[in-house]
């Protein structure tokens, strides 16, 4: 039995679609189109940056991460409003919500019942990202709406140290 | 690589005659990214000469897997409602009545798809037949993709959030990574089988019940006919036939007489509905 | 969140009144002369969770036979087992579609027949 690393780039993809489909474009007009390959040692920057974190049997941290424009878009679709009314409120929630439906998904194929975090929103363009002592499990680099946007797994160093999954 | 015009048209009217839905122009990117893995499966460089393929020699089979393709995150558990509320208040009962020496219920699942239907129909099978009584259920497909996605019985969180109760969600699926699959005891009475259904039929025992829905609209009136003479070769004298909210038997067979039950309607041949037992007759 | 669900039940008929953690609702829902025929509560929420307000609701005689449905990211097997037995009627895990939280509430008897999403 070979015992994988979770959650896989698969269990993201399918997640990031569902979420895409079900929040961001239900009528199939704009879907999400994953692009690669990703780089693993990209330091993860964007205009917006939403991320949850995890504890308890896993530790880490789940980040979605996109431009100033991609973020508009989304709180325009996930708040049911025109790009032109979304206010600075209006993209830390959407981003926040983002980063905890997607956070949640990811929790659920982790191996034990772990808790997560609010989500925490950065907003700053050129501002980088970065988790010191964790490595990236997964990641999905994906194009919507002409904009990149970026979802990221990392799991803490000190959960891997001593261990043979790999 | 955009779709041509004369394909989006094409898929335009496919779906919207086999799933009522309306496709607009400027969808083009919808179609190509939902189509682009079924066509390379095909063998088709891309989504254009897969469609042409499609076009220039039907087959029904690949028909339904662009269809799913398109609707897909539509089909919900107990869809319709009360083909399935129809079973449990007035199907059973009447089967629990007559089938006293057999206690065996067999249902059809004609059109499985990708099987919520067939669980949802052992579900409340399992659910509602008294202790004692056994049930067992076939389900077939005409596609082989179907068959297989069905007789895996996973299912993503979008499709699990469709119509099911959160009490059945416990108890009959268990969780698997981002999806839920079927718990083992469900299956255990399902056989999956393709099966053509305007073809030669498996030989099996009369069922009791037949679930053919939405899957008459994909055919013309004398393949409707076909397929309803083999339908109904495979039913008991008294069962009962469930077809989609749109369809009918009425001016294509007339074997059947149209009954109503619960808050819809089943099927049942002539012969078998005494005069003001279950309706108007 | 609350906006979009706000937006749904609104569409179907509902009047909407919402509070931002657990103690919060709690205190509303004592304090309203008409008790909500239908809470939609999230798991994770400061100060009162969304278990222990389903538990509370539900333990409280005057706010017991209000229909609870939970809409949340948690959604382990354990968690719906628990929020089931707490005594929660439904449970939508998110992302959900609006089709698909108005089919819930249809199970619940809660969409006038014929009401699309």
């Amino acid at each position: 039995m070979t015992v994988h690393l979770a959650p896989t780039i698969e269990d993201l993809s399918e997640i990031a679609e569902q979420v895409w489909s079900s929040y961001l474009d239900p009528e199939g007009e704009a879907p999400l189109f994953p692009v690669g390959p990703p780089d693993p040692d990209a330091v993860v920057h964007g205009d917006v940056c939403a991320s949850v974190s995890i504890s308890g049997a896993w530790h880490g941290h789940i980040v979605v991460s996109c431009s100033a424009v991609a973020a508009r878009y989304a709180a325009a679709a996930l708040l049911q409003m025109e790009v032109g009314e979304v206010m600075p409120d209006d993209i830390t929630d959407a981003l926040g919500e983002l980063a905890n439906v997607v956070g949640g998904n990811v929790k659920s194929t982790l191996p034990s019942v772990c808790t997560m975090s609010l989500p925490h929103v950065v907003v700053g363009s050129g501002v980088t990202n970065g988790w010191p002592l964790t490595v990236p499990v997964c990641e999905l680099v994906a194009n919507w709406r002409d904009e990149l946007v970026v979802l990221r797994v990392l799991r803490s160093k000190s959960d891997l140290a001593g261990t043979t999954d790999q | 690589m955009t779709l041509s015009a004369a394909n989006f048209s094409f898929i335009s009217r496919l779906v919207r005659r086999e799933a009522s839905i309306v496709l607009e122009p400027g969808k083009e990117y919808l179609v190509e990214g939902r189509l682009l893995a079924l066509a390379r499966k095909a063998g088709a460089a891309g989504v254009d000469e897969f469609l042409a393929g499609l076009q220039a020699r039907p087959d029904m089979a690949t028909t339904r897997l662009v269809v799913d393709a398109l609707t897909t995150n539509e089909t919900s558990w107990f869809r319709d409602r009360e083909p399935f509320n129809a079973l449990t208040e007035v199907v059973l009962p009447d089967l629990i009545a007559t089938r006293t020496n057999s206690r065996v219920v067999r249902v059809w699942s004609a059109a499985c798809s990708s099987g919520q239907e067939t669980y949802s129909l052992a579900m409340l099978l399992q659910d509602h037949l008294p202790a004692g009584w056994q049930y067992e259920i076939l389900a077939t497909d005409i596609s082989h993709e179907m068959i297989e996605r069905a007789r895996n019985g996973q299912y993503s969180q979008v499709e699990m959030n469709r119509g099911l109760p959160a009490q059945l969600l416990i108890r009959h699926f268990e969780r698997v990574g981002p999806t839920w699959q079927v718990a083992p005891a469900l299956r255990r009475s399902i056989t999956f089988q393709q099966v053509n259904l305007d073809g030669p039929l498996p030989t099996a025992t009369p069922f009791d019940v037949v679930y053919l829905r939405n899957v008459l609209i994909y055919f013309d009136v004398e393949t409707k006919r076909a397929v309803l003479r083999n339908v109904s070769r495979m039913m008991r004298p008294d069962g009962w036939l469930f077809l989609g909210a749109a369809e009918t038997t009425i001016g294509v067979d007339d074997r059947f007489d149209r009954v109503p039950t619960g808050r819809t309607a089943a099927y049942r041949f002539r012969s078998a509905v005494p005069a003001g037992a279950f309706g108007k007759g | 969140m609350r906006l979009i669900l706000r937006r749904i039940v609104g569409q179907l008929g509902f009047d909407a009144v919402e509070a931002e953690d657990g103690q919060a609702a709690l205190d509303l829902l004592r304090s309203s002369e008409e008790v909500p025929d239908l809470a939609l509560i999230d798991w994770n929420m400061p100060r009162m969770n969304g278990l222990e307000l389903v538990g509370a609701i539900r333990a409280d005689s005057h706010l017991r036979h209000m229909t609870l449905v939970m809409v949340t990211t948690e959604g382990e097997q354990s968690q719906i087992v628990r929020a089931l037995a707490a005594g929660a009627h439904e449970y939508v895990i998110k992302p959900f579609t609006a089709g698909a939280m108005v089919e819930k509430l249809a199970l619940l008897g809660l969409v006038p027949s014929g009401v699309q999403a």
